[in-house]
This record gives structure tokens, sequence and C-alpha cells, in this order.
């Protein structure tokens, strides 16, 4: 469709605006995080470029560098508040842990469901359907009281063992990600033609050689779109991941005890914020493709 | 290579019967087009082939063997998908190879297959290329290489031309056709395409909501069709049917026009009847009076439509004509080309 000059340039300043209107505030973040103290609470004015920027706050959050040594070093005294519970490198590695194996566990299901879903007839597979989204009516804190219960009775939460802490969040959040995953996967498989299965069948090929041989490495960038999509919930995730464990703690709980009863450590929670969404952005960069197609095409069918 | 026999095969979907007891024997070797519209149950009658529909009732036997419960890949038959089903994330050779490595041939010899088929199709400087980086007719010649391959005893065409366009159709009709001469490979082509069926099958079948209305070969179901439903399917443009009641000049379309009759035919006086010529055997002469409605000129020929009695009729020649519309002409039926129908049950009076 061709739109006259006029409406392409409103168009264009529209798109540009909008990107602008969310974009800010992640720059904004990011640009407080490499800001001294000094420019981040200038209290005359707003500043925004003309400030000698520092790295300060990625040293003590990622690298786990002492702000009390840095700022002697800088020759500022003792002058600064500081104890040595801003290194995140340890909250990084949780996230890391629970993010990868809940993506795992999450896409193992998915696939041989989504794909059971997308090719096989069998009773009450409209009403799994269903069920699936039906799961995304209900939010999280809704069933949240019930599932410390849970977990707490059955050992995974206020224990010391670490891998129950592991096991725990990432079961809930392969939980929370299943059904928007097989519904993903679903729309992936169904753009393959059935005739493809029914090649392979001719040509010999049993139902899991088809299944691993041809239509699975066809959905490959589907499953990789999904994943991300997966990973980066796992990633962001805060209620649960405060609630159902003590023994970890992910980068947003992490994050989160930045805010101490001495005051905002703005610097920290900038930097590590920031630091935290640059997997996803890159993540998200490389499936961009396959993602617009999985979320718009696929789901306009059924 | 192999016959193929069909017997009374019935399929239903749930409660709906698609395909009533269609009997039908294709000879070793043979290249058999199952020929329809939509929806007249080709397809399912083919994958019933295939193996890849169960069904319902009769018996599909391949090589004398009864194959109705032989998995597709024990069948020994090869199938062409109207829409390639070519392996996206595999390369042209492995495409053809897949088969092969499945049934674990020795390596060799599967080099040695896919590159004597690639040779055939033409396809050796793409051998190494994925499929979307083909033209649809080399995409379409990646599957029948994926077919031969095998060497199967049958080839299955569902519909494989309908994605191409009309000239790289007409080529790989011939391409085909080739294909067929020179292995003599069983083959069942289901098309809907009526030239198609006449420029390539040794035995044309037509099946009209699941019955086969008339099979035989090209020829014979041109020139002698078995009821109405043929009649028109087959030819382009299609035959003229001029529904009249038979007296003894002929047949009376209207009040005072009549087509005339061969003198022998085993129509009775009086009975209703549908009148058959095929535009070429209506040429411009001494005959019966008809208004012009339009001329298409064609080059080679000039299409003639006329309004004849309140009914229209198509007439081709290869004389120019030089008419207008609503001018009066007079058109003459060949005789021996004429096909009388009973216009009750729509079969040939014969
Ligand atoms: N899975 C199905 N469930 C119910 N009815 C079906 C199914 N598949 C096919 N049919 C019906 O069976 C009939 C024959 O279908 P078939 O696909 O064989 O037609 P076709 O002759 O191949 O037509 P086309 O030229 O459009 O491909 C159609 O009326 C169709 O509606
Ligand atoms: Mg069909």
């Amino acid at each position: 469709m061709e739109q006259s000059l006029p409406v392409r340039i409103l168009r264009d300043i529209a798109a540009v605006f909008v990107t602008a209107l969310f974009m800010f505030p992640i720059l904004w973040w990011a640009l407080a995080s490499i800001k001294p103290i000094s420019a981040m609470f200038d209290k005359d004015r707003v500043v925004f470029f003309d400030f000698v920027p520092t790295l300060i706050n990625y040293g003590v959050t990622l690298l786990g560098m002492s702000r009390s040594q840095l700022a002697i070093d800088a020759g500022l005294g003792m002058g600064v508040a500081g104890t040595e519970a801003y290194d995140s490198r340890r909250a990084i590695f949780d996230s890391v842990i629970v993010a990868i194996g809940s993506t795992t566990i999450t896409m193992m299901l998915a696939v041989f469901a989504a794909y059971a879903l997308s090719r096989m007839a069998f009773k009450g597979r409209e009403g799994f359907l269903n069920w699936v989204l039906g799961q995304r009516f209900m939010p999280p804190i809704a069933i949240l009281i019930p599932l410390v219960a849970i977990y707490k009775t059955v050992g995974m939460r206020d224990t010391d063992n670490l891998i129950m802490g592991y096991i725990g969040l990432m079961m809930i959040y392969a939980l929370m990600n299943l059904p928007i995953a097989v519904l993903l996967m679903k729309s992936f498989f169904d753009d393959v033609p059935k005739d493809v299965d029914e090649a392979a069948m001719i040509d010999g090929a049993t139902r899991w050689q088809t299944f691993r041989k041809i239509v699975v490495p066809m959905v490959r960038g589907g499953v990789a779109a999904s994943a991300v999509l997966c990973f980066i919930f796992a990633w962001t995730e805060f209620l649960l991941s405060l609630f159902l464990t003590t023994d970890i703690r992910t980068v947003p709980v992490k994050i989160q005890t930045f805010v101490t009863s001495t005051g905002n450590e703005w610097g920290f929670i900038s930097a590590l914020g920031t630091a935290a969404a640059i997997p996803s952005f890159i993540f998200i960069l490389l499936v961009q493709r396959h993602l617009v197609r999985g979320l718009t095409l696929g789901s306009l069918k059924e | 290579m192999a016959s193929v026999t069909i017997k009374n095969v019935k399929k239903n979907y749930g409660n709906l019967e698609v395909v009533h007891g269609i009997n039908l024997k294709i000879e070793d070797g043979a290249f058999v087009v199952l020929l329809g519209p939509s929806g007249c149950g080709k397809s399912t009658l083919l994958r019933m082939i295939a193996g890849l529909e169960s069904v319902t009732g009769g018996d599909i036997e391949i090589e004398g063997k009864r194959v109705n419960d032989v998995h597709p890949k024990d069948r020994n038959i090869a199938m062409v998908f109207q829409n390639y089903a070519l392996y996206a994330h595999m390369k042209v050779r492995d495409n053809m190879s897949f088969s092969l490595l499945l049934a674990k041939r020795p390596q060799n010899e599967i080099d040695e297959k896919v590159k004597w088929a690639a040779k055939i199709l033409n396809l050796e400087p793409y051998l190494d290329r994925y499929p979307r980086e083909l033209s649809g007719g080399q995409r379409q010649r990646v599957a029948m290489g994926r077919a031969i391959v095998r060497n199967p005893a049958v080839f299955l065409f569902d519909e494989p031309l309908s994605n191409l366009d009309a000239k790289l159709r007409v080529q790989m009709r011939t391409e085909i056709k080739e294909l067929h001469e020179r292995l003599k490979t069983t083959t069942v082509y289901v098309t809907h395409d009526q030239i198609e069926a006449m420029t390539m099958a040794d035995k044309i079948v037509i099946l009209r909501d699941g019955y086969i209305e008339q099979e035989g070969s090209p020829l014979d179901v041109y020139d002698h069709p078995a009821n109405l439903f043929v009649a028109e399917f087959i030819g382009s443009p299609s035959m003229n049917l001029l529904k009249g009641e038979v007296i003894t000049e002929g047949v009376r379309l209207a009040e005072g026009t009549v087509l005339a009759l061969p003198k022998s035919h085993k129509a009775k006086l009086g009975q209703k009847v549908v009148y058959g010529i095929r535009p070429e055997h209506l040429k411009p002469g001494k005959g019966t009076a008809a208004k012009i409605n339009v001329i298409e000129p064609t080059g080679p020929e000039m299409h003639i439509y006329a309004d004849m009695g309140g009914q229209e009729v198509c007439s081709i020649t290869s004389e120019r004509v030089h008419l207008a519309r609503g001018a009066d002409l007079q058109l003459a039926p060949q005789l021996d080309r004429v096909h009388l129908f009973d216009a009750e049950t729509g079969k040939v009076i014969a």
C-alpha cells in the first residue's frame, strides 16, 4: 500500500516519538550509571552530559571492588558510607543458572507438547490449548501464598540446600513460561506444512526421526525465539524469586537490596540494572526476525 | 515397476463418505492421470495409495500384494507434493539422499544415485544449494529427484505443477513425460487441468464426487465421452451442449432452429436430448442459422461465439471471418462427430 507523503511523514514522526518515549528512561538509566554522585544529585540543575564519567558503579557491582577502598584511593577519605554488600557477582551467577536452567526445561517440554498439538489429533486437543491459554489469565501473586507453603513443605524454601533453591526457581519459571512457549512453538510448527512430515514418512523416517531430523531443525529460529522469551522472563522475574527462596538471590532481588535504610544507592542500582538489560537486548536482536513472525503471523491462526 | 489395483475402495471422514467404491487397474509402467474438479477425491485416492490416508473399505494392491495396512515407507512408492515439501534446512544433495541414508545404503551408492538423479534432472550445479536458493521449477525438480533416487515401484504426483507459472508448467510437463519415457515407472498423477491430463496420460481417469465417471486413453475420452460431465470437462473451449428434442429432420433447439443428425442414430423420435458438438466440428457453412455474439481471433483460429435458438454455441474455424456482432451466419456440424446425450440421465445415447 502506497501512502501519500504527508501520511508517511506523520507516520515516521509518530514512530520516532514512540520509540523515544520508550527509550528515554533506559538511556537515562544507563547515563545515571556512569555519573559521579555529584552529577546525579546536583540540586541546581539537571545534568545531561557535562560530567566526568566513572565506572565505579560497575566496578563495585560487577567486579566486587570495595567502595570504601575506592573512595580512599580517590582521596575522598572515609566520608563514604559502605558495606561490601554491593558485590553482585553471586547474584548474576544465580540468575544465569536459574534462567538457563528454567529455559532449558521449558523448551524441552514445550517443543514436544507443541509438536503433538500441531501434528496429532487427540481427544481434548482444543480444550488443552484453551487451558494452556487460561494459565496466563492468573497473576502470579494470586498463587503466591499457597506456593510459598508448598515450597516450604517440600523443602525447597528455607533450607540451606542451594541445589533445592535452584531447582525450585527453575520449576516455577518453567511452569510460568510453559503456556506461552507451547503456544509460540505450536504456531511455528503449524507453519511447517504437514506434507513435509509425510514426505519424510514416505522417505522412510519414523515419527521420531521426522521430528528430530526434519521438523525441529526447520523451526530452529522459532525455538531460539521462544527460548529468548523464556530466558528474559526468568531473568527479570522478581516476585516469585523474592518469596520462594531464601538461599539464592537473583539479580532483580539483589538490586532491590540496594534500597537501604540509609538511602538508595542509585549508582549501583542503575549500573546493575543497565548491565542486566544487556543480555536480553543482545538476545532479542538475534532472534527479532523470528519473534515478530511467531508473535503475529502464527498467533492469528486458531 | 509394478501394477496397482484398486478394488472397491471407499473412504469416510467421520460419517461422510467421500470416495464411493472405486475400482481401477493401473498397469505396470503406465502413466495414469486422475482428473477431476476440486473436491472430487483425487488427492484422497492418491493418498490412500501412498498410505498417508487409511482405507475405509476395499483393497489396494501394489505388485499384487495387499497394502492396506502397510506403512508408506514399505510400499515402495515415492510421492511428489504440490508444494514440493522439501526439507528447507537441507541442501539439495541431502534432500535427495535422505531416504537412502535412512535405508542405510553405503555412501558410494548414495553418491552415485544422487549424481545420476541430478544429471537426469539437470540439477548438477545446484547440489550444494538450499531449496530457498532455487526457483520454483528447480525446486520441483528436486522433489522429483528425491523421488527417483529410491527407484520406487510407483510414482505418485499430487498436482505437482500447479504452483508454477504457465510457461514453466508446459516445460515441466514435457520433462515429467520424458522422465517417464525413460524410467518407465508406473505413475499416478493427480491434476484438475485437463490439458495436462490430455498431454501426459496413457490413461485418464475422470472422477466426480468420489465416483469414476469414465476412464480411457486421452483421445478415447475426448472422442467418446460417456456422459455430459465428461463431455463438458474435457476440451477447451468445451463442447457445445445444446438442449433439444429429436424430430425427423434432426434435433430441434427452438421453433425453426434444427441441427442435423447423422443418418443412423439411436435416439427415439420425440426424445429430449442434449446435442453435443465440439467447436472445431461446427463450422460456418450451409447449416443452422445463428447470430454472432463475439469473435475472438487467437491467431491460427477464430473462435466464433454465436446465439443459436437461444443457446450459445462456439465454433472454431481456421478461415478468417469478418463479421460484426449481430450478423447472421449459418453453422454446419460435422455429422460423424455429433454426440447425443439423454437429457434426463446425461448418458450418451449409443
Ligand atoms: N481431513 C478431512 N476431513 C473431512 N473431509 C475431508 C478431509 N480431507 C478431505 N475431505 C473431503 O474429501 C473430499 C475430497 O477431497 P480431496 O482433497 O481428495 O479433493 P481433491 O479432488 O484433491 O480436490 P483439489 O483439487 O481441491 O485438491 C472433499 O470434499 C473434502 O472436503
Ligand atoms: Mg487435492
